[in-house]
């Protein structure tokens, strides 16, 4: 700063004086920027420090011999492994397949479970004649459903299919829900005021003041929605990603069982980012999205 | 008075909903037998057998001990580990990525590596009901501890508390909304992993006594069972709640909520 | 008061602050304070004067010049002051109860002379009714005669109040007049008050500190000669207390007029 300070000075000798203020905004402004950047610039330095650092109590636990150095291979082993069975491998084909059942589920839950949440938004009666088969069924750990999809519709892309949808149609429809029973009455009366029809205060006030919930609530499902296709496919041996790391482990493949993980830590992770991205392009205005 | 007569008229409706679903099941159990649709008796028989002699220790009393010891576990862990990263906030940057890389692990995926690890035991069966439902308790209580009124930590500057004590009196009540909100995430995940634990590496356990009772085509049992899971998550959240409302009594009032005793 | 001229309970040399060498906020600000004396701060708003008033607690440290108390030096916030902040909404505990907040800072204390202290407190702010209530089933008055009970319980040297009665009615502020020069008296505080309300810092004050606009330098200090006990009516009626008030008006305003064409000179251009 005492620097700038005196370059300053010297400039006074041959700007014009409205210039001097200009040239220092634009000076102030250059330094805002770089200290805009620098931090951001610490925070990728210090993450990467802490991603090392996590790598490095890995490799201490294997030196040290806490656990068995045969069951946890060498971090960069398991990375390579990773990186071959992405690149044209095994483990590219199951990632495939999972999310091959695991976007139709979702796509059901998410049609399923926006429908039902406005029809009790809306329905009052329905709501409470319906509330205690749907307070009975959600708190059953969908997972322990699994034996009776089992019975009822047998191994298959249908059982998985359905034990997806059953259990991330939940956060779709209770969040939908509240987003309905949400809407602020006042812009329902700005609607009247301006002489909008029941139909169109529903598309035009309702669906969008409840779409920011929608989004959240998806997000949630397409977590869980991950957890249960996994599950179900290293239950019943469906192909996919749960399949392929039990299996690997069942053949004593340690280092790629580790790899299958790692990636699959991956696709959670995407899966969140793709929806987060998605809600803040298509709902800019959402209170999460301006909070941040 | 007219609120009253509401009520009763809901309840009805909510009655006869019940009795329609009861009596068009019993119904397709009587006209269409079917491995999955044994009669509501035989279901009811299972379930009532699940509460006492052997089965209440085969099945319930195993479930009972990993869910509350890993429960306990994810909320202890993630509640201490949770203000400390929020109340320290220059430790947030460094273990930032590696947390938020490792709370979008499908939980599941963690489980063949801990059967690897652990073998099927019950060390397993805890470590992995922790590892799902600790990331939500972390996170809620990392959000309440950066969230608390910086005035509030003036004055324990000023009334000069050390830092463990600001921890306990001022960040830890005041982050105590935010917790619990993360610790009901995490009992229905910490349930879940329960469940899966038991399904695929278990002798014991409601899980493995459905997943038996299935492959035996004891399908009244397997429903009992799930009954089982779904009767104690109830009462798990229940009895969570009712200690919430206790503990955050304060916080209801202060922001006007309904169901405020304070 | 302040006959005893021992050594000053508060000194300000030359004090500077700046968030940033482009933003300066005060700038060789250096009074002091007579112990039992009452001092009003006053000034333009956003001049600095909660600044100034952090660096005194300690919860800031002032990048230029020194804070004294009894010719000392102090780092941390120090045992013999506390505060009354201006939000009291924000400023005390809402999950404990107003009984609880009044003993927050009292530690390391027998129970029983602790239980005493803070009935003390309560009835010297009339709030031994509300005890067991919380603080946000309160009135703003109220709430903030709880902030005082906490900070005058600890039995402090030195009380600094932020601007405490901004956020309430003109009623309460009356009454929460009265009570603070009442207690300050009783307990022969020396009280620091911050505010931009010039009648109360007139009223109130054996002297006022006029500070200028950002960056705050102390522009004049100004003895209050007004005789004890004031009295709303009386006192703000009497000549001596118009002709002070007038003065300090006419400094005050004079800053914030420096102030708004400071602005527009920088529009301009």
């Amino acid at each position: 700063m005492e620097g700038a300070r005196v370059t300053f000075r010297s400039d006074t000798v041959d700007a014009p004086a409205p210039n001097i203020l200009t040239w220092l905004f634009r000076r102030v402004g250059s330094l805002n920027e770089l200290l805009k950047i620098s931090p951001r610039l610490g925070v990728l330095v210090k993450g990467a420090a802490g991603v090392a650092g996590a790598i490095l109590i890995w490799e201490l636990i294997r030196a040290l011999r806490i656990v068995d150095p045969r069951d946890l291979p060498a971090f960069l082993a398991i990375f390579r492994t990773a990186l071959q069975g992405l690149w044209g491998g095994e483990l590219a084909v199951a990632i495939v397949a999972t999310i091959g059942s695991w976007a139709p589920g979702l796509f059901i839950a998410a049609v399923l479970g926006v429908a039902a949440g406005i029809a009790l938004a809306l329905m009052p009666r329905l709501e409470v004649a319906t509330r205690p088969l749907l307070e009975f069924l959600r708190p059953i750990p969908s997972v322990a459903l699994i034996p009776v999809a089992l019975l009822v519709l047998g191994i298959g892309l249908q059982m998985q299919l359905f034990m997806i949808a059953f259990a991330s149609i939940w956060p779709v429809l209770f969040s939908t829900k509240a987003g309905v029973e949400s809407v602020d009455p006042r812009f329902l009366e700005t609607g009247r005021v301006l002489g909008l029809g029941k139909a169109a205060r529903m598309a035009r006030i309702v669906l969008p003041s409840t779409l920011p919930f929608v989004a959240t609530g998806l997000r949630t499902a397409s977590a869980i929605a991950l957890v249960l296709a996994i599950t179900v496919e290293m239950l019943t041996g469906r192909p996919g990603i749960g399949f392929y790391i039990e299996n690997v482990r069942l053949n004593g493949l340690i280092t790629e069982m580790w790899a299958a993980i790692l990636v699959t830590g991956v696709l959670g992770y995407l899966v969140n980012a793709l929806f987060m991205a998605l809600e803040r392009i298509a709902l800019p205005w959402s209170p999460e999205n301006r909070e941040r | 008075m007219n609120a009253n007569r509401r009520h009763i008229a809901s309840l009805a409706w909510q009655a006869g909903t019940i009795v329609l679903l009861l009596t068009v099941w019993q119904w397709a159990a009587l006209t269409y037998p079917a491995p999955y649709l044994p009669a509501l008796e035989n279901i009811a028989t299972g379930f009532l057998r699940l509460w006492h002699g052997d089965l209440l220790f085969s099945a319930i009393v195993p479930s009972m001990t990993r869910l509350a010891i890993g429960f306990v576990i994810a909320v202890v862990v993630g509640s201490v580990a949770g203000l400390t990263l929020g109340y320290l906030r220059n430790l947030d940057p460094w273990v930032r990525p590696v947390f938020e890389y490792l709370r979008f692990i499908p939980a599941v995926a963690i489980l063949p590596a801990a059967l690897l690890l652990f073998g099927p035991t019950d060390t397993m069966r805890i470590f992995v009901i922790a590892f799902g439902s600790v990331f939500p308790v972390l996170l809620a209580a990392t959000d309440g501890a950066r969230r608390v009124e910086p005035l509030l930590l003036e004055v324990a500057r000023v009334e000069r508390l050390s830092i463990p004590e600001r921890l306990f009196r001022v960040i830890l009540p005041a982050s105590l909304p935010s917790i619990f909100a993360g610790v009901r995430i995490a009992l229905s995940i910490a349930l879940v992993m329960m469940v899966i634990s038991e399904l695929i590496a278990a002798d014991n356990g409601l899980g493995f006594y459905i997943l038996r009772n299935q492959r035996l085509f004891q399908t009244a049992n397997v429903y009992a069972g799930v009954l089982a899971i779904g009767t104690i998550g109830l009462a798990l959240t229940l009895a969570l709640l009712a200690v919430e409302k206790r503990v955050l009594a304060w916080h209801r009032g202060w922001r006007g909520l309904p169901g405020a005793d304070g | 008061m302040g006959a005893a001229m021992s050594e000053p309970i508060l000194v300000m040399n030359k004090v500077g602050k700046a968030y940033s060498a482009a933003v300066p906020i005060l700038r060789d600000v250096s009074f002091s304070q007579a112990p039992g004396e009452f001092v009003a701060v006053v000034g333009p708003s956003g001049c600095g004067k909660t600044t100034m008033l952090r660096c005194i607690a300690a919860l800031m440290q002032p990048d230029q010049g020194e804070v004294l108390h009894l010719g000392q030096q102090f780092g941390d916030p120090p045992p013999w002051l506390s505060i009354v902040f201006q939000d009291y909404n924000r400023s005390l505990f809402p999950w404990l109860s107003v009984r609880q907040n009044v003993g927050f800072g009292l530690r390391k204390i027998d129970r029983r002379e602790r239980d005493e202290r803070v009935e003390q407190a309560l009835s010297a702010v009339n709030l031994t009714h509300a005890a067991d209530l919380y603080p946000w089933q309160l009135s703003g008055g109220m709430q903030q005669r709880c902030a005082l009970a906490r900070s005058i319980v600890v039995r402090p040297q030195l009380l600094l109040l932020d601007e405490p009665f901004a956020s309430v009615d003109a009623q309460t502020r009356i009454d929460l007049q009265d009570m603070v020069m009442d207690i300050c008296k009783k307990m022969s505080l020396s009280t620091l008050l911050v505010t931009h309300d010039i009648d109360e810092a007139v009223f109130m004050a054996d002297k006022v500190v006029v500070l200028s606009t950002r960056p705050a330098q102390v522009v004049e200090q100004i003895e209050i000669d007004l005789p004890h006990p004031r009295d709303q009516l009386t006192t703000k009626e009497s000549p001596e207390f118009l002709r002070l008030r007038h003065r300090v008006y006419t400094l005050v305003r004079h800053q914030a007029q420096k102030s708004a064409a400071a602005h527009t000179e920088r529009e301009d251009q």
